[in-house]
């Protein structure tokens, strides 16, 4: 069985641009946030994976790899998108104790 | 204290003479959150409240506040609310502890709590080296053993 085909009208140009246009606009404002975490020196370095692991949903690797580069680098992005979503992320590390900002990219 | 994860399952086993001393270490610390205002100004230059509610933003003070304003209480809240859960499930004579995993969540959540609010009065830093001595670097140190070995079972 073959699906029904279903006439679609053809976008014309200008309208293909226009969203094209709206569409740059939206990641040029949602695109340069971050969530940072600082190094600390009481947050054990167990704990940070697992934080890592449980908020994002990253993998075991993933979040060693960010924990390592928090503890040898000082810092590193673990998240990056809206701001409202850098301010909510940062806000569940503050309530697992871990020390981050929200900055442009 | 001995932790042990069994599947989705943790169980802590924590003897009277712990019990009195958790009990006690989230009593003082639920009543300095009580006390405490984060989001106004003076009591948030205490270090402890400081380091518990970080600023959201470095280099901008208006940034910072908006975000102090947003989300600060909730903050307080829902660490007061897992402080008094872990209190409630601590048998005050010893005894054993049944978790599942998101209650294993709050109880590391709560015991990092007490590790920063130690950590900062003690002034722990990278190099710090604790004199084993003094009585609240002991109960850092074994709050930070505790911890470790919590997280370690959950990772397993």
């Amino acid at each position: 069985m073959a699906a029904t085909p279903t006439l679609v009208p053809r976008p014309d140009a200008d309208t293909i641009g226009a969203e094209i246009a709206e569409f740059d606009e939206a990641a040029e404002a949602d695109r340069p946030w971050v969530t940072v975490v600082w190094n600390d020196p009481v947050n054990l370095m167990n704990y940070v994976t697992h934080v890592f692991m449980t908020v994002f949903g990253y993998s075991r690797d993933k979040a060693n790899k960010l924990m390592l580069d928090v503890h040898q680098k000082g810092r590193a992005v673990v998240s990056s998108g809206p701001r409202e979503r850098m301010e909510g992320d940062t806000a569940t590390l503050h309530g697992y104790g871990l020390w981050a900002t929200i900055q442009h990219d | 204290m001995k932790i042990k994860r069994r599947g989705p399952l943790v169980r802590v086993d924590i003897d009277s003479a712990e019990s009195g001393i958790l009990i006690d270490l989230l009593d003082d610390f639920g009543a300095m959150l009580d006390a405490a205002d984060p989001g106004d100004a003076v009591t948030a230059r205490n270090p402890v409240i400081q380091r518990l509610f970080p600023d959201g933003y470095r280099d901008d003070e208006d940034a910072a506040q908006e975000y102090r304003d947003l989300v600060v209480e909730d903050l307080r809240a829902a660490r007061h609310a897992r402080l008094q859960v872990c209190r409630a499930e601590i048998p005050a004579a010893g005894g054993r502890v049944e978790l599942d995993l998101e209650g294993a969540d709050r109880w590391i959540r709560v015991l990092n709590d007490l590790r920063l609010a130690f950590g900062v009065q003690l002034g722990v830093s990278e190099e710090t080296e604790l004199d084993p001595a003094d009585d609240l670097a002991q109960i850092y140190g074994w709050l930070t053993a505790v911890q470790d070995t919590f997280v370690t079972q959950l990772m397993r």
